[in-house]
């Protein structure tokens, strides 16, 4: 880490939220994220631990938690983003929602407040965005197999968009009128609202991914007829 | 141990100053060879006759070798250690590539032990990631009596291996001065002390299984052992196991563990001598002088004499001069060994290598033999590692001195009148003044001490390594009133013409001295003299200022 004594200096602080009487008007997200020199504080935070419980043990990813901190913290953004979407396809879903088991094994969570590792992604994600990082990956050469994915849940998107990226043809099946599954239907507005997904769901269709709607395999489509 | 870890506690115990860094783990230069090891061993157990003098050797190839040579060295354990192990501040490059696994040194140390009839002469120690008891079992059925444990006591008492031990950042506390972090600590001894009842517990399993009633009975059958049969695929089947696995047991009265009782060391006749007429100034604190004449069989003069004092009075010892031994002739190697305060030794002739090694007080003064008409300056009077870890004392040798002169030195005043290669190599501490020629690489690693070097030839930036030293010329009267005032005590204590040359002609010959200083240590006594006299700018000793 660059700056190794970091974690004694700054304290954790986490995003504010919105006051309750503008929460109580709309369904809309509430966190205020930190601002830029915060933000480098937070991720200074990172001891860079010889053995990083957050990688290893607590992200199911293995986001490379330590690594993209670092970059944060030296201000290489478009670095730490390919850190991030290296393990991780939707950061910014799991910036906003995951239960963040990367901070629970934290190293600092021993005896002290753990970094704010799922805000520093969010925001690196975030920058992405509007730094215009986040283009469709096209690939190369089409493999001239077809794949069938079945639900077009966070692993549905996932998994269609890494074999996507391998050059298959492929077509997502959804049962539900809407792509999204689990994300537009299981998770509220307060927590992931709708305009995150369709922003992602455009890149995946640049990508060349169909989306069938409406269609619930076994029911209106059978097995057979997807060979 | 960079400058800002080293407190004052730390400083303290290892007799530096706060905040001089230093290079550790310590390149042993007084051992070249299994003779040096010897030598060693033989000077901690005059100094100490009821020691238990342990050898760590790393797991590699030719290690058995090693290993007979330390058990007839009488050193009383042997430690092997293998590979896997290292501090959290060690360099990847030698975590990972560094030894070789313990039980390739562990098999190979067992099996020379044995094959040489030296087994019965030492215990054997393994250490090196052990972590459960059948690592212990293997470790024992191997040839092992003792195991040593290093991380995993640590991790019972909550390193979470973090890999800065060398940052001073800590976050459990363990590997830290910052008090801030030291107050997380959260380890309790009956943390190591679970963890080693489980530890024994399984081991006791293991044995149970194999059907051995004691430790003692389980070691060296490595005949129960046998490699895994599920890695014996591929690649794994070129590998040969049968030398780990060599039965050592053919012979069933050869001997598989250390059988022998602990003893006290006897000294020397000499040394006894100088013990039993030295009884006065031991009891009663009377002065007592003492003439003998040396020969080179006589190792270590001094060194048991300064053990008892030690035991008796601490390490303040004696008032100075209240033991004054004269010797005659060519003194052994490691004259004046830990010598103590209260000793003054006097050589006439000559001495040999580790003169006044790991001194902490005392005088040593070599002279040449009365009557020789050879120029002192020009004549080699004492052998190598002169001074080595000494703490104290001051040594006055009338003659050119040998290779790696005052290595390692942190406290020790000397005037020699020539040094050989690698002078005040490694030094932390200390005072040396050479009034002659020295050899190359001068002051390599030197990072505290002053040495003043008479350079009549002005060629002497040319012989010292100025990696970690600045050379000044003697400018200040501080400077100047040291230097006089040794090289005084120099004339006093041994006649010497040539330093009697220089004080005759004083204002014409100190300009021609050279103060070799090291960087460090030279900010770390400004920041002392700050703190002598504190105002609102100081900072501690141990603070960094770059």
């Amino acid at each position: 880490m660059a700056k190794s004594t970091a974690f004694l200096e700054f304290s954790r602080t986490d995003p504010a939220k919105k006051n309750v009487a503008e929460r109580l008007r709309n369904f809309r997200e509430f966190e205020i994220p930190l601002n830029h020199t915060e933000l480098l504080h937070q991720a200074a935070r990172c001891m860079d631990c010889g053995v990083p419980g957050c990688h290893a043990f607590g992200c199911p990813l293995h986001n490379r938690i330590p690594d993209w901190n670092d970059m944060v913290y030296r201000e290489k953004w478009q670095r730490a983003f390919l850190l991030l979407q290296a393990t991780n396809n939707f950061p910014e879903v799991t910036g906003r929602i995951c239960p963040a088991p990367c901070e629970a094994a934290c190293t600092l969570s021993i005896n002290d407040k753990p970094v704010t590792i799922r805000h520093l992604e969010l925001q690196i994600v975030e920058k992405a965005w509007r730094e215009g990082w986040i283009q469709p990956v096209i690939a190369a050469q089409k493999s001239g197999k077809r794949v069938a994915v079945i639900g077009s849940g966070p692993t549905g998107l996932t998994a269609a968009q890494q074999l996507a990226r391998r050059g298959h043809a492929i077509t997502i099946f959804e049962k539900s009128d809407r792509i999204g599954g689990l994300l537009r239907y299981g998770i509220p507005d307060y927590k992931l609202e709708k305009w995150v997904i369709d922003r992602r769901l455009e890149q995946l269709k640049a990508e060349g991914i169909r989306f069938e709607t409406g269609v619930d395999a076994g029911v209106d489509i059978s097995a057979r007829y997807l060979k | 141990m960079p400058g800002h870890k080293v407190s004052a506690e730390i400083a303290a115990v290892r007799h530096t100053i706060p905040g001089v860094t230093l290079i550790s783990p310590p390149p042993h230069h007084d051992i070249y060879s299994i003779e040096d090891l010897a030598q060693l061993i033989f000077d901690l157990k005059t100094i100490n006759p009821t020691a238990r003098i342990s050898v760590k050797l790393v797991s590699e190839v030719g290690v058995g070798t090693i290993s007979a040579g330390v058990a007839k060295g009488k050193a009383d354990t042997v430690l092997i250690c293998g590979q896997d192990g290292g501090t959290g501040a060690s360099p990847l490059t030698a975590i990972k590539h560094a030894g070789l696994p313990w039980e390739l040194g562990l098999a190979e140390i067992q099996q020379s032990l044995i094959a040489n009839r030296l087994r019965n002469r030492i215990r054997v120690q393994v250490d090196g990631q052990l972590k459960t008891g059948r690592d212990l079992a293997i470790a024992a059925l191997l040839g092992a009596e003792e195991f040593g444990f290093g991380t995993s006591l640590l991790i019972t008492l909550g390193c979470v291996m973090m890999r800065k031990c060398h940052l001073n950042t800590c976050p459990v506390g363990i590997g830290t001065q910052n008090p801030v972090l030291r107050a997380r600590f959260s380890g309790k001894p009956e943390y190591v002390e679970r963890f080693l009842r489980f530890i024994a517990q399984e081991l006791r399993e293991y044995m149970a299984m194999l059907g051995f009633k004691t430790v003692d009975d389980m070691i060296s059958h490595s005949e129960l052992l046998y490699p895994e049969p599920a890695i014996e695929c591929l690649k794994a089947q070129n590998l040969d196991f049968s030398n780990i696995f060599y039965p050592v047991n053919k012979d069933k009265h050869s001997i598989r563990r250390s059988t022998r009782q602990p003893e006290t060391w006897q000294v020397g006749d000499l040394e006894a001598e100088i013990g039993a007429k030295s009884q006065p100034a031991l009891s009663r604190k009377e002065p007592v002088t003492l003439e003998f004449p040396v020969r080179n069989i006589h190792r270590a003069v001094g060194t048991r004499l300064s053990g008892e004092i030690v035991k008796k009075y601490g390490a303040a010892g004696l008032p100075d001069g209240c033991i004054r031994i004269n010797l005659k002739g060519s003194a052994g190697q490691s004259l004046g060994a830990f010598l103590c305060p209260g000793i003054t030794i006097h050589v006439h002739g000559d001495a040999n290598d580790y003169l006044g090694k790991g001194m902490s007080g005392g005088r040593i003064i070599v002279t040449p033999p009365p009557g020789a008409t050879f120029p002192a300056h020009e004549n080699i009077i004492c052998g190598n590692v002169v001074l080595y870890g000494a703490t104290g004392g001051e040594i006055y040798i009338n003659g050119i001195a040998g290779e790696r002169f005052c290595v390692r030195n942190s406290g020790a005043s000397a005037v020699v009148e020539g040094v050989g290669d690698h002078g005040c190599e490694y030094m932390t501490g200390g005072t040396v003044v050479i009034i002659g020629q020295t050899g190359k690489n001068f002051a390599a690693g030197m990072s505290g001490g002053i040495a003043y070097v008479y350079d009549r030839t002005e060629m002497f930036d040319t012989l010292c390594n100025l990696d970690m030293v600045n050379l000044e010329s003697v400018w200040s009267k501080s400077d100047q009133e040291i230097l006089h005032n040794m090289l005084k005590n120099h004339v006093k204590y041994t006649n010497s013409r040539r330093a009697k040359m220089i004080l005759e002609n004083w204002e014409a010959q100190f300009p021609l001295f050279v103060k070799v200083m090291p960087i460090d240590y030279q900010l770390v006594l400004e920041r002392m003299r700050l703190q002598e006299h504190p105002s609102e700018e100081t900072v501690s000793a141990t603070e960094e200022v770059y």
